[in-house]
């Protein structure tokens, strides 16, 4: 039993120490590589650690020095924090104030965006940190101290009240997820994984200790390619990749673009994909274009090492048949529960809560929000037992499968991002002129519209402009309405039905 | 019209920029907020069809295509 999730990276190293492991644009990194490069940043870590649990912030550009540098950090026995490298400043601020990271990775691009907020955290740059020499008794003394309910990275997801949530998630968690993966794709050296997910979302978890436990080799598709689904068949195809696991967007994105019926993809076996509703129309493309493909279905959130169920969808599914979220992965106890906290019977729509190992410690210095959603397994009384409240709903068909029915409060999904309408608000109220705010999402055009109500006369751009030192490119509105006041209802509180049916449903 | 106005004015039109003079051809459209990230999709559908070029999957690896002039540029080296 491994204690630590940069074994399964040791593992890989000697079974295959030459093969490529990562690849980007520039190159891949083989095993052996991935490995010596990460222990001379452990190297690095260490001698600037002063004890305890910290952090290690990485800030870096997609591409395999993240990878190293997460390994880095789990050499020096520390949880490694990513964040996107475009993270406007003010959100950077708030996190790191919640981080409190013990150390941060990031090149010399990013340096003097990072400096001002560091704090007392030593900043180290990439190519710098992986130069120096390796202690082999230091970080061998590091990873055998780890145990494996211990963290080992914390994930940053939209926070309702405009401070982002850290999501510490414990090394076994992964290490279970890992081997569910294997299993249940059969990943092995074979395997080639083309790498949608950000390496700040939990998606990629997939794809890294998926990758790390089969030896399978992980390209990392470049950005720009993402935005353009056209393209992606010919990437796969020349790459020729064997599993993919997407958010459902990209998948709709290729299957609508036509692409799939002039490139076939012979190497194809494996197509995943979570993070939102995968529509029966273009899962049906695929099938029709890839028939020999395994199509998998896979529900999770951010506070649950990566996904904890799942669904082989091996038959097309029609029109308004719904696509079950399936069963718990093995390390995983699902439960829907009732008002009353006990559990709903088949057919009976309740809140989906999630056990077992992958289940996340918590929200990282957050005490207050981590005990409103992580709590006692209601239905067992007779021991300690943590789950995790998603918030989502849904209910147990009559043959065993969940299906999933929506949000319970106002955490939307767009293109795959997981996105808490408060948080824009929030954002929004720090623009000059901006009285009140409220932030809703139109499922029709996909999108979410911004109100504020302000004397001024905002241009949507400059808006967006303004918003984006708070707020992600991802969660900046699509539209935005400006009225001198926002409708209230009797209490007080902004009128949201009423700017809903006014401004969304075709009022 | 020279393939840098062509599009430009596409850009302009597409996306409805009209005169905003933060609008010239060095500024990233998508830092900017000029254009989202679906509108990458319809600029290259755009250049394809109206240069008969194919920008491939290499393409959009390997070259900056974040301005005007590095979108003429890409159509450039290609006609």
């Amino acid at each position: 039993m491994l204690n630590s999730c940069v074994k399964l990276l040791e593992q890989a190293a000697n079974r295959r120490p030459d093969k490529i492991a990562f690849e980007d644009e520039r190159g891949g990194i083989t095993f052996k590589e991935l490995r010596d490069h990460a222990k001379r940043l452990g190297t690095r870590l260490l001698k600037r650690h002063t004890g305890g649990i910290q952090p290690v912030l990485v800030l870096l550009p997609r591409s395999t020095d993240v990878i190293v540098s997460f390994m880095g950090a789990l050499y020096s026995a520390n949880p490694y924090a990513p964040v996107e490298a475009d993270i406007p400043e003010a959100r950077l601020a708030k996190l790191i104030e919640n981080l409190q990271p013990g150390q941060i990775i990031t090149d010399a691009e990013h340096l003097a965006k990072v400096t001002p907020y560091a704090g007392d955290a030593a900043v180290h740059l990439f190519g710098e940190a992986v130069s120096g020499e390796i202690d082999e008794g230091a970080v061998a003394g590091a990873v055998n101290s780890v145990i494996d309910t211990d963290p080992v990275y914390i994930i940053y997801t939209s926070g309702s009240t405009g401070i982002p949530k850290g999501v510490t998630i414990p090394h076994r968690g992964v290490l279970d997820f890992a081997e569910w993966v294997k299993e249940t794709f059969r990943f092995d050296e074979d395997t080639v994984l083309a790498n949608q997910a950000a390496f700040y979302f939990d998606n990629s978890i997939f794809d890294i200790y998926g990758g790390l436990l089969s030896c399978a080799t992980v390209k990392i598709v470049p950005q720009r390619l993402v935005m353009v689904p056209s393209k992606l068949p010919d990437y796969l195809f020349e790459n020729e990749v064997t599993a993919i696991f997407w958010v459902p967007t990209v998948m709709i994105g290729v299957a609508n673009s036509g692409a799939l019926s002039s490139r076939k993809l012979p190497k194809l076996k494996t197509v995943a994909f979570a993070g939102e509703v995968m529509p029966n129309l273009q899962l049906n493309i695929w099938r029709r274009e890839h028939p020999d493909c395994v199509y998998a279905n896979l529900y999770g959130t951010t506070e649950i090492s990566d996904v904890c169920t799942y669904y082989i969808a091996d038959r097309p599914f029609e029109d308004n048949d719904p696509l079950p979220i399936g069963i718990a992965c093995e390390n995983t106890r699902m439960l829907i529960l009732n008002e009353q906290n006990k559990l709903c019977g088949p057919g009976e729509q309740g809140e989906l809560c999630v056990g077992g190992s992958g289940v996340a410690l918590g929200y990282w210095n957050a005490p207050e929000l981590t005990e409103k959603v992580f709590i006692q397994n209601p239905i067992n009384t007779r021991y300690g037992e943590r789950i995790y409240r998603t918030g989502d709903l849904a209910l147990y068909s009559e043959d065993g499968l969940i299906l999933f029915l929506g949000r319970r409060d106002s955490q939307v999904k767009v293109r795959g991002n997981r996105i808490e309408l408060g948080e824009i608000e929030a954002a929004a109220l720090c623009v000059e002129g901006v009285g009140n705010a409220c932030a809703l999402f139109d499922p029709e055009k996909q999108e979410i519209v911004l109100f504020v109500g302000s004397a001024a006369d905002y241009n949507p751009r400059k808006f967006n402009l303004a918003l984006k030192p708070y707020i992600p490119n991802y969660m900046l509105p699509g539209r935005l309405v400006t009225l001198r006041e926002l409708p209230l209802t009797a209490n007080g509180k902004i009128d949201r039905v009423t700017l809903r049916d006014t401004f969304i449903n075709g009022g | 019209m020279d393939i840098t106005a062509t599009i430009r004015e596409y850009i302009r039109e597409t996306f409805g920029i009209g005169d905003d003079p933060d609008f010239t051809d060095d500024i990233h459209l998508f830092d900017y907020g000029f254009v989202d990230s679906l509108g990458a999709i319809e600029i290259v559908a755009f250049v394809e069809e109206t240069f008969s070029i194919e920008i491939t999957q290499r393409d959009l690896t390997l070259k900056p295509m974040n301005t005007v002039a590095e979108i003429a540029g890409v159509v450039a080296e290609k006609i």
